[in-house]
């Protein structure tokens, strides 16, 4: 019955490159359309939480270096300078449209940690029932693993595990193939710009639904093929 | 007294700011002395010092942020406000940097930094590699993703535990209180401010956590506690209020302001292993 409809509940997984100009600096046009999409989609009942990336190619352009440095050890420094610039951009975009967002950095082990899952997804339901939208980014400037330069996908994927997202959604510079990580059990939708991926969340769940009860029509797909003809 | 003196040489400093003393009573941030932070900082980072902060207040300025008056009890909760207030005091705390043309690195840490050698390792590399950038570290703990038996006690202890991680000179901690009494200042006419501890007795603590009296608020022993690692590492601390932080450059000139907790002479490694 109507009590028990559970709000859907996205993760969008923002690809530095869809944000972040050849000169190293945040596009801002780009950043506040991002922002009142997830605004609009947040009004309309829908929960997103963002996981981002960029601190180190912004770390990197804040103190002009030519080009990121390859020991670690500069990449965790320049991650902890470039995230204060991420989330701070992030929150001037979101601010225009009267939108809260929050930071949350974890390091890629926490899913080793079952107590601090536990914690993070209560956090994260707790944010969300607020309407407010985390940004999530590994806390690079602390990982004692590899430093992933490019791809936050996995990040993406643990978080909508965690947090029981119905969706993830990928924004992604490339039109083309995107490789499926195994073992994904959500359904992806790959968008091109933030209107498509308004349109798309829309044709999958309607306009002004907040809670997931899904068209019956509408099947999820588990390959990228079958994304492509949705 | 000498030992003030010797603050004067003192080139690796890390400074706690309270939550108290960064934020209005309702949680709202008090730009002004963030601002005054900035500028006192960046000029001692300017003149050759390396200077890292622990800041305070994530959860205070979440609660504020969304009009939340009380202080909330249920750790989901408190964990959610830190991370709009961390985005929040971080945003803040750039610009006022930046004005002053000073740059700043954000870390965020857990416990586990003391417990885990591997990340113990990682922390210093990351903060020495910073100070080496002319960065100035902004660090607080990471609450939103933090499990609830650890209690650093308003970032006392973090503040420390920085110090000793980056084998600093000298711990400031600015609070809403001038230094240690010697009574309740508020009950008793004849309380001083004790100005130099050698060293910390259980006399002492149980003077700082003022044993029925309704001036601790618990502050003061997490910040005796505080003092009580660094003497261990050898590292100076100072309480001192942080009602206009240009108090930081009379601590460095060796006024005899606030409470000194003289740094024991030892020569223990920075190892800190609970």
């Amino acid at each position: 019955m109507e009590k028990n409809k559970k709000r859907i509940r996205i993760v969008v997984r923002i690809e530095v490159a869809t944000l972040i100009n050849r000169d190293g600096k945040i596009n801002r046009r780009k950043m506040d359309r991002l922002a009142m999409v997830l605004s609009d989609l947040n009004n309309s009942g829908k929960q997103i939480i963002v996981v981002s990336s960029g601190a180190i190619v912004l770390g990197s352009e804040k103190l002009k270096l030519p080009s990121i440095p390859p020991s670690k050890i500069d990449m965790q420094a320049l991650a902890a300078v470039g995230q204060a610039e991420l989330i701070r951009s992030y929150q001037r975009s979101f601010d225009e449209y009267g939108q809260i967002v929050a930071q949350v950095l974890v390091t890629s082990d926490i899913v080793d940690y079952p107590q601090r899952v536990e914690n993070t997804r209560n956090t994260f339901d707790m944010l969300l029932s607020m309407n407010i939208i985390p940004i999530v980014n590994e806390n690079d400037a602390v990982s004692t693993t590899d430093i992933e330069l490019e791809d936050n996908y996995p990040l993406a994927l643990k978080i909508a595990n965690i947090t029981g997202a119905d969706i993830i959604v990928i924004k992604s510079q490339e039109n083309g193939n995107y490789g499926i990580v195994t073992g994904n059990e959500k359904p992806v939708i790959q968008v091109e710009n933030e209107i498509s991926l308004q349109e798309k969340i829309d044709a999958l769940f309607g306009r002004n639904a907040s809670s997931a009860v899904f068209p019956a029509t509408v099947v999820f797909p588990a390959t990228m093929n079958e994304i492509y003809s949705l | 007294m000498k030992f003030r003196e010797n603050l004067r040489t003192k080139k690796r400093i890390v400074i706690k700011i309270g939550t108290s003393s960064l934020s209005f009573a309702g949680g709202r941030i008090n730009f002004h002395r963030i601002e005054k932070l900035a500028r006192v900082l960046s000029l001692l980072r300017k003149n050759g010092s390396q200077v890292l902060l622990v800041t305070s207040g994530a959860i205070a300025v979440g609660a504020a942020r969304i009009g939340m008056t009380e202080r909330p009890r249920e750790l989901a909760r408190k964990q959610a406000l830190a991370a709009i207030g961390q985005a929040e005091l971080i945003k803040i705390y750039q610009k006022f940097f930046e004005e002053n043309n000073q740059l700043v690195a954000q870390v965020l840490l857990t416990k586990d930094v003391v417990t885990i050698p591997e990340l113990n390792r990682n922390a210093r590399r990351t903060l020495a590699r910073l100070l080496k950038m002319e960065l100035i570290p902004i660090i607080n703990e990471n609450d939103t993703i933090a499990t609830n038996e650890i209690e650093f006690g308003d970032n006392d202890t973090l503040s420390a535990i920085v110090a000793c991680l980056v084998e600093a000179d000298l711990l400031i901690i600015l609070s809403d209180i001038d230094g240690l009494y010697s009574a309740d200042p508020r009950t008793d006419p004849s309380a001083e401010i004790i100005h130099t501890v050698k060293e910390i007795t259980p006399k002492l603590e149980k003077l700082a956590s003022g044993a029925g009296s309704s001036f601790s608020t618990g502050g003061m022993v997490t910040k005796i506690s505080a003092a009580k690692i660094c003497q261990q590492a050898g590292v100076d601390c100072v309480i001192a209020s942080g009602y206009d932080p240009a108090i930081i450059f009379e601590v460095l000139e060796g006024k005899k302001v606030g409470t000194h907790f003289i740094a024991g002479q030892t020569s223990s490694v920075f190892n800190l292993f609970i």
